[in-house]
């Protein structure tokens, strides 16, 4: 037998595996099916459920005072809040994950419709 | 199968065997992440006496491996069974292909990347059927497999050279 040793093809399998490898964070995170609802609770009870390609505006009452969210191309903000340091609005347009604006205790998400009731996990 | 054959095989299922009873005790940050160090002694197998043999090493190493271990026929049974026999077949299939082209170290990263292939479409299809949770996992395990592959078939590469500069046969 041959004396065995890391050939050429062995160090581009490598590159090629750890470019992909890394490739893939990015890929999977285009391919995530993505949520098509937004649902706004305000203290913890659900308010409204709108569709996420439908454009508009909601105005609604949170625990201390008004709110605006607006849906708009796929994303979501709020645009008013009567909280005193607005992080809610310096969020920003969000496309999945929530605006929490904790002083009016309002709580929007983008969420997927189906909440199917299966296990978290099964480990072995 | 000569007897001798038979005795190799016993001795590189135990070293398999041992390797994986001792990853079992390793701590990972994940729980079913592995480092696949029994792989090592699959990869010396194949190079050393070919596919029959790396494929028999394997198998033993896997049912008795789950015995020792109290995982028969558990799901973590299923998930070993797909990934190892997927990882030594794909070897066995790119050795035979291209003979000469990969030493250990392009073998090993074939068979890592394949048995978390399979890992993932036996646990797609065993277990949790939502294609967003094997899309999430994925990138991890890929580079988990990188990661492991290529430090077991660079670990495979000095003892198959120790063992030939040797002139011991295992």
């Amino acid at each position: 037998m041959s004396i065995i040793k890391t050939t050429r093809a062995d160090k581009v399998l490598l590159l090629i595996c750890i470019f992909l490898s890394l490739y893939s964070f990015a890929y999977v995170k285009e391919a995530m099916p993505k949520g098509t609802e937004v649902r706004i609770e305000v203290d913890g009870k659900l308010k409204y459920t709108f569709p996420l390609n439908e454009d508009r505006t909601v105005e609604f009452n949170g625990v201390i005072g008004t709110a605006t969210v607006e849906i708009k191309g796929g994303k979501v903000r709020m645009t008013e809040a009567p909280c005193p340091n607005k992080v809610c609005i310096h969020q920003g347009w969000i496309e999945n994950g929530a605006i929490i604006c904790l002083p009016n205790k309002v709580v929007v998400t983008i969420s997927r419709p189906d909440h199917s009731k299966g296990p978290d996990a099964i480990s072995g | 199968m000569q007897s001798a054959d038979k005795y190799r095989i016993a001795i590189l299922a135990s070293y398999a065997l041992a390797l994986h009873g001792f990853e079992a005790l390793i701590p990972t940050p994940i729980p079913w992440l592995r480092l696949g160090l029994s792989n090592i002694i699959t990869v010396i197998t194949l190079f050393f006496y070919g596919i029959k043999p790396a494929l028999t090493v394997t198998m033993i190493r896997i049912v008795l491996g789950s015995l020792l271990l109290g995982t028969f026929l558990g799901p973590g049974f299923f998930l070993s069974l797909s990934g190892g026999l997927a990882g030594t077949i794909s070897m066995c299939i790119v050795m035979t292909l291209f003979p000469g082209l990969f030493g250990p170290l392009g073998i090993s990263l074939i068979g890592a990347f394949f048995h978390n292939i399979a890992q993932l479409l036996t646990a797609y299809l065993l277990f949790v059927r939502k294609i967003e949770a094997i899309l999430v996992v994925f990138p991890f395990l890929a580079v988990a497999g990188t990661v492991t592959g290529a430090f077991n078939g660079i670990a495979a590469k000095y003892l198959i050279q120790e063992i030939q500069k040797k002139q011991i046969i295992p």
